[in-house]
């Protein structure tokens, strides 16, 4: 009986930890929704509902040609990654053979070095090579090194048990290998590819250490939003935190149950084949 | 054959050169501005070490160093002993609801280092939330939450929790707890369990997610600068100012460099305890 009450108030004291933690992660994304909403941003409660900071937001010339920048960069960069992370992920999956484990390493090494590092050492790049400070172009890739990492290990995560006889099936049937790959691994593969493009993209959205390096005066959202804050927070900077935050949530459960319709797929292939 | 060989060179070789040409020739470049000097915000191509002596003499680069290195070890070693408890509520009794809960912490992790530090501050600060309902009970508002290195301390906390529980989860997801199990069924007790096998068989997992918060904490240049306060400059925002109000590349780049040599000598240190193919972050360990 006793060792039972034991592993009860253990799971409880797990469960409080973890709400407790979950409370510290989400009040700052709670409050600065209801501080958007208010016409007192600075002591918002009880909560309101106002949406003058989402017009004035609406109708601001800086922020929108910002957002336009981030949007290029955040784009590019999510394909960019994407691709080079996929090539990668494939690569030490299956033919890495015996020093899969060194590729592994190698193309999870950005991962280790700070955005600070990574933007001031492009930057000192192409500073010495071609004299130029950078420009959209560098700023892409850039941040697609760091962000490739990220796409790597996602994507190796959700493909390590992707059965790669199914290529081979499709070809010995008749396909060709870009065929085998558009209608057999894709499909099959999508769930990792959309973490991947969603991780990049929202990384490279809202970084502000390796843009900030290799645009010079081209403002992105962050960096427009890290120029306000310096002059004093406005409520304009918490409608924009909420806006994206909303849109991250969205993109989350998008993929979540995109993942859960896959599972259960799986689970139904399974009943029936047995 | 040779038709496999070619794929498989396509598939390594290409993202091993990107690595190359946009990851290790940026290092590279780096290494070799930082044995120049600048003068007048331009940059003199004479080698010489004096960018590393003013590093290595300057009280103010010691100091700073010293503070950022207490700080990410401090930041590092709280969150992993925050992360455990965590991970493994998650893993051992999240049931059906894992995915959600890990997907949970991903949401505040992907909204951005300046949006979050905005939300922190409208927590933190002098009319923030804590302060402001403190103010409206009648109490006195915490000072030492207000621009100072315990606020620093706090939002990097705030920055980097995601990231090392996540990594914890995933060691704890690919951990057999069969043998947690065995183990106390030959009599061992729970904390001889949690010691002598859970504990050692995780380390890894837990090395990997201290660096993945050591080096960015290390380098931290926006959270002192908006939230540290007079006395809250952190080694990685002096980098920043190097290379932006002073304008003193060649020296920002030195700092960089020691920066860089820093985390990599940490690294390897710790990758002696690290055993990659425990991780759980590739998979790699079931095949």
């Amino acid at each position: 009986m006793k060792p039972k009450t034991t592993e009860a108030l253990i799971k409880w004291l797990l469960a409080a930890f973890l709400v407790l933690a979950y409370v510290f992660l989400y009040m700052p994304i709670v409050h600065i929704l209801f501080a958007s909403l208010s016409t007192r941003p600075n002591f918002p409660y009880p909560p309101e509902l106002n949406f003058a900071s989402y017009s004035r937001l609406y109708n601001n010339s800086v922020y929108q040609s910002a957002f336009a920048n981030s949007l290029i960069i955040a784009t590019c960069t999510a394909v960019l990654a994407t691709v080079t992370g996929f090539l990668a992920t494939v690569g030490v999956l299956r033919f890495g053979g015996r020093r899969a484990l060194f590729y592994a390493v190698l193309f999870a090494a950005p991962l280790f070095v700070s955005e600070i590092l990574l933007g001031i050492s492009s930057m000192s790049l192409y500073y010495l090579a071609f004299g130029i400070q950078g420009n959209m172009v560098t700023a892409i890739i850039a941040n697609s090194v760091h962000c490739f990492s990220f796409s790597f290990l996602i994507m190796a995560a959700l493909l390590y048990r992707y059965d790669w006889r199914m290529n081979e099936a499709a070809i010995v049937c008749g396909a060709s290998p870009m065929r085998a790959f558009w209608e057999v691994m894709l499909p099959l593969t999508w769930s990792g590819i959309m973490g991947s493009l969603i991780c990049a993209f929202v990384l490279a959205l809202n970084g502000l250490d390796i843009s900030f390096y290799l645009l010079g005066a081209t403002p992105t959202m962050p960096s427009v939003a890290w120029g306000a804050l310096r002059y004093g927070v406005k409520p304009e900077l918490y409608a924009l935190s909420t806006i994206i935050n909303f849109a991250v949530f969205v993109a989350i459960l998008g993929l979540y149950l995109r993942i859960r319709s896959e599972a259960r797929k799986n689970r139904r292939r399974a009943s029936t084949a047995a | 054959m040779a038709d496999s060989q070619l794929q498989k060179r396509l598939f390594l070789d290409i993202p091993t050169a990107f690595l190359l040409l946009f990851f290790v020739l940026p290092l590279v470049a780096l290494v070799v501005l930082s044995f120049w000097q600048t003068e007048n915000y331009k940059i003199v191509r004479e080698w010489s070490t004096i960018n590393y002596r003013t590093l290595a003499t300057e009280k103010a680069y010691v100091t700073f160093f010293v503070r950022s290195l207490v700080m990410a070890v401090a930041v590092s070693t709280t969150l992993v002993v925050l992360s455990w408890p965590i991970a493994y509520f998650i893993v051992r009794y999240g049931g059906r609801y894992k995915l959600i809960f890990s997907l949970l912490l991903v949401i505040p992790f992907l909204s951005g280092e300046v949006l979050r530090l905005i939300a922190l501050q409208g927590m933190l600060g002098p009319a923030g939330l804590i302060n402001g309902a403190l103010v409206k009970l009648g109490a006195a508002p915490l000072r030492f939450i207000m621009y100072s290195n315990v606020a620093s301390f706090i939002a990097l906390l705030y920055l980097y929790l995601p990231m090392v529980v996540t990594t914890v989860y995933l060691s704890l997801l690919n951990f057999d707890f069969r043998l947690a199990s065995a183990a106390s069924a030959c009599g061992a007790g729970r904390l001889q369990v949690f010691t002598e096998v859970i504990w050692p068989l995780n380390l890894s997992g837990t090395l990997v997610g201290f660096m993945l918060c050591f080096v960015p904490t290390l380098s931290a240049s926006l959270v002192p600068r908006f939230l540290g306060g007079p006395n809250g400059q952190l080694y990685g925002m002096s980098i920043a100012q190097q290379f932006g109000e002073s304008g003193t590349w060649a020296l920002g780049a030195a700092m960089g460099v020691v920066l860089f040599l820093f985390s990599a000598l940490a690294l390897v240190t710790l990758s002696f305890g690290v055993n990659l193919r425990r991780t759980g972050f590739t998979g790699l360990g079931r095949q």
